[in-house]
């Protein structure tokens, strides 16, 4: 028979990195709170019969929040075995508040105090001792990072779980509370048991629906808070918080004694720098242009460049051992078994021409996920969602989207489920709608193809990618918040900043790899599946009225350049009106990647060996560097590929939000991308014609939404024959 | 016989490919990050 232990602890507190390193999981860890939304399940190492729970970082079992709920459902529905409480060494008082809720549930508790090396550096101290004394549990001091003591909090836990008992808390409130709790226990019917009755009746003190929604018989217990009300002079809730912190004050003032040199620490003398109210911003604005700068341009450029130009280019050298190219390998493999020369193109100029060429970006996403992780670990991104609310309220967004966002900078599909953790649902639905503008993962291809290919690696094409992102994010928020729909403050935002700290090489190496591997995984499926069908269309089509395949020279009659040419005018005043450009952006709906996939087919790998040409210098012949900026512009704002689409309509819940939602990001693209084109094309070569104009009133308007006042919002209009119609029902 | 042999190859290929991803959005995963998104809270970037 299996036991069940519940990791619980304030958000941030180290829950997922004590998981990970119980069970030998690689669930993402962050230093930020909230990084656990749903509840993860693993089996201890070397116990196959102990499960182990991570359960969302909560401050308390109310249900004010997602992670509350799910967390507080789980608890009280499944009832595991033992709890093992996780507390924040550095922020003792708060992280007990929790502690105390916990152990009403009845259900045997083991306390580790974690990130104790923090404490002893900062010369605070704990008496583990008398705190277990007072708390009336066993209490373990651990360092999740580090690994110590880990092992002997999970065999207390499992030790206290095999005993299957009920656990009955110390603490006492006032004699007034207590009393009143008395009675409301009486009347709780027998479908609570005995060690839950104290929960409840706290809950039921406490006015929480939630949980009377999940009794049988609910008893009436406004006389017991009328009286505790008159008595005490508050409502219940407040009574209840109040009581929990003197109790709390009680235990500190035993057990817990602060180093008296109050100085700073490290993390607030950093925090007096990056979250500095002139300083913040370009210090996010540099350290995001490094970022992009050092992946795509430089070190990450140098990796893809040898994959390009060696993997799937013309060979390779290993310590001075020359080794052939895989497509030369294959084409030598296939002539020898005497393919068929369709077989040959489709395996050749189909799917490594295709899965290579977004293979061959695979070098500069690592890099950048190492960056990414690296900012997530040590706790800057936190900062960075601090700093992003006071920018994001001025444009009606709350700094809650900025999570959302940084997620999307993987994946847009994550990111747009990280949305669900917003109650505001005039701010969920906007940041629905704005986080894939941030580049994800399967943009930066594109993005470093058109920054190499066709602006020669210039430094700031790749890091303007991602402030482009930024722009479209907080332009949206001034536009649609000054409209009927998504009027109004936005939501408070209410985050605890984790002390900075240097993250494991494990645990980035462990995000770069899982993140990377997606991507690798992707190729390997949709994206070859996709080349498939667009070598297929592309080399074969109608001549003289005949189906049959195409040369090199005749693709202009391919399928698929017939379906091009059917869209592609609508891309005209955009700069890229080719077909190949067209069906490319078309193909990256099924996943973004498609769109370097795609041109790895039309411009041909297999060409490129024969006359020795660069790989995609055929690309940069095709258009313009304007055009090509357009192209990138329009690709990175337009609607997300079919899994984020998928996403967006779940979460919007609603056929008219969601179709909303992709004809705001389609059309917020063109726009743009127009704009960039007609006046970019201005600005270089001096052309000025019917689009310019069109660029110009475009961009005026623009203003015009930006700059407009918020008339809605400070009007509240009600139909009375609506209100009236409906009291008539 | 070249050409079957390739062609077999390619198919089970392409064959395993769509069953894999049959099985995995049946199995609520998503086709596109590989994640396990039925359980996925917004973490797995």
């Amino acid at each position: 028979m299996s036991v069940k232990i519940a990791l619980a602890g304030n958000p941030n507190c180290g829950k997922t990195t004590l998981f990970n390193a119980l069970t030998g999981s690689n669930q993402f860890v962050g230093n930020w709170p909230g990084v656990t939304v749903e509840k993860k399940e693993g089996k201890l190492k070397g116990h196959k019969d102990v499960i182990i729970m991570d359960l969302p970082g909560i401050y308390s079992l109310s249900p004010y929040t997602l992670e509350e709920v799910v967390a507080r459902n789980y608890l009280i529905g499944e009832r595991p075995d033992a709890i093992l409480n996780i507390v924040d060494g550095t922020n003792i008082e708060r992280n007990l508040y929790l502690s105390t809720q916990l152990m009403e549930l009845g259900i045997p508790v083991i306390m580790a105090v974690n990130m104790m090396d923090i404490v002893e550096k900062s010369g605070d101290k704990i008496n583990i001792q008398k705190l277990s004394q007072k708390l009336g549990c066993e209490v373990v001091e651990i360092s999740a990072l580090k690994g110590t003591g880990i092992q002997k909090a999970a065999e207390k836990a499992v030790a206290i779980a095999n005993k299957k008992s009920v656990a009955l808390p110390v603490h006492k409130f006032a004699t007034e509370v207590e009393s009143v709790l008395e009675q409301i226990e009486l009347k709780l019917g027998s479908d609570i048991s005995e060690e839950q009755k104290r929960f409840f009746a706290i809950k039921l003190l406490e006015k929480d629906d939630k949980i009377s929604a999940q009794m049988k018989s609910v008893p009436d217990v406004t006389e017991e808070i009328a009286q505790i009300e008159k008595e005490m002079d508050d409502d219940t809730e407040s009574i209840i918080t109040n009581e929990r912190y003197v109790y709390i004050s009680s235990i500190i003032n035993e057990c817990y004694s602060k180093n008296k040199k109050e100085k700073l620490t490290s993390s607030d003398k950093i925090d007096k720098i990056v979250t500095n109210r002139w300083l913040a911003l370009p210090i996010f604005a540099a350290v995001m242009f490094v970022v992009y700068y050092v992946s795509v341009t430089t070190i990450g450029s140098w990796a893809t460049d040898w994959v390009n130009d060696g993997v799937f280019g013309d060979g390779w050298s290993f310590f001075g051992i020359s080794v052939p190219s895989i497509p030369s390998m294959l084409e030598s493999g296939l002539i020898a078994v005497g393919c068929a020369d369709w077989l040959q193109g489709l395996i050749l100029d189909g799917i490594v021409a295709g899965v290579g060429a977004v293979l061959g970006f695979v070098p500069q996403m690592l890099v950048l996920f190492v960056f990414l992780a690296f900012l997530e670990a040590c706790g800057y991104m936190a900062r960075v969602a601090f700093i992003m609310d006071r920018i994001f309220r001025k444009f009606g967004l709350s700094g809650k989207s900025f999570i959302p966002m940084l997620i999307g900078s993987g994946c847009g599909v994550p990111g747009i489920m990280a949305s669900r953790t917003i109650e505001n649902d005039r701010d969920r639905k906007m940041t629905i709608m704005t986080t894939t503008f941030i580049p994800c993962s399967a943009k930066l291809p594109i993005v470093a193809l058109i920054a190499g290919a066709l602006f020669n690696g210039s430094w700031w094409v790749a890091p303007s990618a991602y402030f482009v992102g930024i722009a479209a994010i907080i332009c949206s928020g001034i536009i649609l918040k000054k409209t009927k729909m998504f009027a109004g403050e936005p939501a408070p935002f209410v985050m605890e900043l984790p002390a900075y700290h240097m993250p494991t090489v494990g645990n980035i190496l462990r995000s770069m790899w899982e993140r990377g591997w997606s991507f690798i995984k992707k190729a390997g499926t949709i994206i070859l599946l996709s080349t498939i069908f667009v070598w297929f269309t592309t080399y074969f089509g109608w001549v003289d009225g005949q189906f049959r395949m195409l040369d090199d020279m005749e693709l202009n009659h391919s399928i698929l350049a017939a379906i091009g040419n059917t869209i592609s005018w609508l891309f005209i005043p955009l700069g890229w009106g080719d077909w190949k450009s067209a069906v490319a952006a078309i193909t990256g709906l099924v996943a973004k990647e498609n769109v370097v996939g795609t041109f790895g087919i039309l411009f041909g790998f297999a060409e490129v060996e024969e006359n020795g040409a660069e790989i995609w210098g055929t690309l940069a012949g095709s258009m313009t560097a304007v055009a090509a900026y357009s192209f990138l512009v329009f690709n990175l704002l337009c609607a997300p590929c079919f899994a984020a689409m998928g996403a967006i309509k779940r979460e919007m819940n609603n056929a008219k939000w969601f179709w909303f939602a992709i004809g705001y990001q389609t059309l917020l693209a063109y726009v743009v991308a127009l704009c960039v084109y007609q006046i970019g094309t201005l600005i270089t070569t001096g052309a000025f014609g019917f689009g310019t104009v069109v660029a110009f009133g475009l961009v005026a308007l623009f203003i015009y939404l930006l700059a407009r006042p918020y008339k809605e919002s400070n009007t509240l209009k009600i139909n009375l024959n609506r209100v009236a119609g409906a009291k008539n029902m | 016989m070249g050409t079957v042999v390739v062609g077999g190859v390619v198919l089970a290929i392409v064959g395993l490919i769509i069953r894999g991803m049959i099985q995995d959005k049946k199995n609520g995963k998503s086709i596109q990050c590989g994640g396990d998104c039925k359980h996925c809270g917004g973490h797995c970037h």
